[in-house]
């Protein structure tokens, strides 16, 4: 937990310097240094003003974050430092009382715009990680390769509202075509499209 | 005002070119559609053993894991005996998996009245679809009729019939909608551009009936792709690669699959795929006797899979000098004749004006000769190393 932590905080510095940088610096430098801003981290200059929020305050989830910018995460060297090879929920554990968690997760992490918990699920404390279908990469990450369905939320831990917009996502990116599977295999009775053509002939 | 009117002259014949490329690229353009009823010819007994020849069997992929719901493995002790007559029936199963999609033409959508009656005129605001729901019966046997606003009573269209029938007896996969993957042009594209051709033609006999303009349509696009990426192998040995040679023999464009099939050493394969396209467009060419001649030469694919499952059984001791020598060079003495054979068919038919891409086929084919005559080399040499007489 401690290293996905320090993980996340030092993206969000990472953010808040660069936002800074372009901020205050003059145009040329400001050219040379947006290259380098995009390779490592998904700020743009949208979330640069709102950086400074949620820098002062890490719980604030009200700024949108468009589809493009989390699959840009993904891709990026942030993402890589957090996460490593393994998916987003791996390192993941739920906090609970006793030996045994609870059976369902909790409703939601995030109200009224903020986190509103010590230990918010995988995709809420990680507010880069957009739920949505064409973000192809994130979705992948919940399926399971045995089965092709979407990874129960016991196993990943996703609170139920995440877990909804999850199942939602896959469901619609599977209609896109933009995540294969394995389609029910079709049994033809050739009799039915070959037998009537010589009845209509005859 | 000179140089101007000079550069339109020159300009002139370029554009010329520019027309007749676009309806070059037009005809190529997805709406290839089958002109004639294709029926007869596909459902022929010897174009099916061609194409099912030319589907192969490979094992590994026609029962690759599959990511259902259900994948469970059942593990067994068995006997010999037992485990060969699972052996044949494993290659029913293959066989079965490996059914071809029907290629039928576009059914026309008739009106066919049952009886018009004016005194029952408005009688709701809506139409009233009667269904057939007994037990049993085929899709294309229900009978479903429409009682019109205004009092006629017909059959249903064939898309009402196909959305009942998709009502009362859901057909697994099927969608009661269209896939936004077929009705968006930009998502379907990408899906080709991503080379995921199994996946949309496997789609595409779940969601389609084989006789309506959709299937057509999105199985040509496909088709038409596929022609220009050259990843046929991704559907080799798949239910949809039948489909697609007889595609391609029917519109004349066989040759970048028969360059792939060389080039793969699929030499057996590219003579039919040759003769196929020859029976198609009656071309006054004897091509039976070559057929026969390899036919006897070399297994079928069912054999061939029955072969490799059973040489799993066998000791490495048990398979003597000749065998391993086969395993090696991956050719048998019959193999090389029956190359030779279909060698000559292919060149034959590389000089004849039915061959388009003449320069490249005539390339692969000699980069062929020249691999096999070293094998050749090899092959008799290793075999008077190890002994074995030439019979």
């Amino acid at each position: 937990m401690l290293p996905l932590a320090r993980g996340i905080y030092s993206t969000l510095t990472q953010i808040t310097r660069n936002s800074r940088v372009s901020l205050h610096t003059a145009s040329a430098q400001h050219c040379k240094a947006e290259p380098a801003a995009e390779n490592e981290t998904p700020a743009e200059d949208e979330e640069g003003e709102n950086a400074k929020d949620s820098a002062s305050d890490p719980k604030d989830r009200k700024t949108v974050i468009p589809v493009e910018t989390s699959i840009r995460y993904l891709k990026s060297a942030a993402y890589k430092t957090t996460y490593g090879d393994e998916f987003v929920w791996t390192q993941y554990r739920r906090n609970h009382k006793g030996m045994f968690a609870p059976r369902k997760t909790r409703k939601t992490c995030i109200r009224q715009g903020k986190i509103s918990t010590g230990n918010p699920c995988p995709i809420c404390r990680d507010e880069y990680l957009v739920l949505d279908y064409r973000n192809t990469e994130l979705l992948k990450q919940f399926i399971s390769p045995y089965s092709g369905q979407v990874l129960s939320y016991s196993k990943t831990g996703l609170c139920q509202k995440s877990h909804l917009r999850l199942t939602v996502a896959v469901e619609q990116a599977r209609d896109c075509g933009l995540i294969t599977y394995d389609v029910p295999f079709r049994e033809y009775d050739y009799s039915e499209y070959y037998g009537k053509k010589e009845d209509s002939k005859q | 005002m000179l140089i101007v009117r000079h550069l339109r002259k020159l300009n002139a014949p370029q554009r010329l070119q520019l027309n007749v490329d676009q309806t070059r690229r037009a005809l190529s353009d997805a709406n290839l559609q089958y002109d004639k009823d294709p029926q007869p010819l596909f459902t022929d007994a010897e174009t099916q053993r061609l194409l099912q020849s030319m589907t192969q069997l490979q094992l590994e992929k026609v029962f690759r894991k599959r990511t259902v719901a259900d994948n469970s493995t059942e593990t067994k002790f068995m006997t010999t005996a037992q485990l060969e007559k699972e052996f044949l029936l494993t290659i029913e199963k293959a066989k079965k998996l490996l059914q071809m999609p029907p290629v039928v033409q576009i059914k026309p959508d008739t009106e066919r009245v049952i009886s018009k009656d004016p005194a029952l005129k408005d009688f709701d605001d809506s139409k009233y679809v009667f269904t057939d729901i007994s037990f049993g019966l085929r899709p294309s046997e229900r009978k479903v009729v429409v009682r019109d606003v205004d009092g006629t009573l017909s059959y249903a269209p064939l898309e009402t019939q196909k959305r009942m029938n998709q009502l009362y007896f859901p057909l697994d996969g099927r969608k009661s909608y269209t896939p936004r993957m077929f009705s968006d042009k930009e998502l379907l594209q990408r899906c080709l551009d991503e080379h995921k051709y199994e996946f949309v033609l496997d789609r595409l006999t779940v969601q389609y009936e084989p006789y309506e303009t959709e299937f057509h349509n999105i199985s040509a696009k496909v088709f038409t792709h596929l022609n220009e990426s050259k990843q046929f192998d991704l559907l080799r040995s798949t239910r949809h690669f039948g489909p697609m040679a007889f595609f391609y023999a029917w519109h004349r464009c066989i040759d970048d699959l028969l360059y792939d099939m060389i080039r793969r050493d699929y030499l057996y394969n590219a003579v039919q795929l040759i003769a196929l396209s020859y029976k198609i467009h009656k071309v006054p060419v004897e091509y039976g006797q070559t057929l026969s001649q390899l036919e006897a030469l070399q297994p079928t694919p069912a054999e061939r899979a029955l072969e490799e499952l059973r040489s799993c059984l066998q000791k490495p001791s048990e398979k003597g000098i000749e065998k391993e020598i086969h395993a090696a060079i991956g050719k048998t003495e019959q193999d090389f004749t029956a190359d030779e054979l279909s060698l000559k068919f292919i060149e034959q038919y590389i000089g004849s004006e039915h061959a388009l891409k003449k320069v490249q086929l005539e390339l692969a084919v000699q980069t062929l000769k020249e691999l096999n005559l070293e094998k050749l080399q090899l092959f008799k040499g290793l075999k008077k190393a190890h002994g074995v007489q030439a019979s």
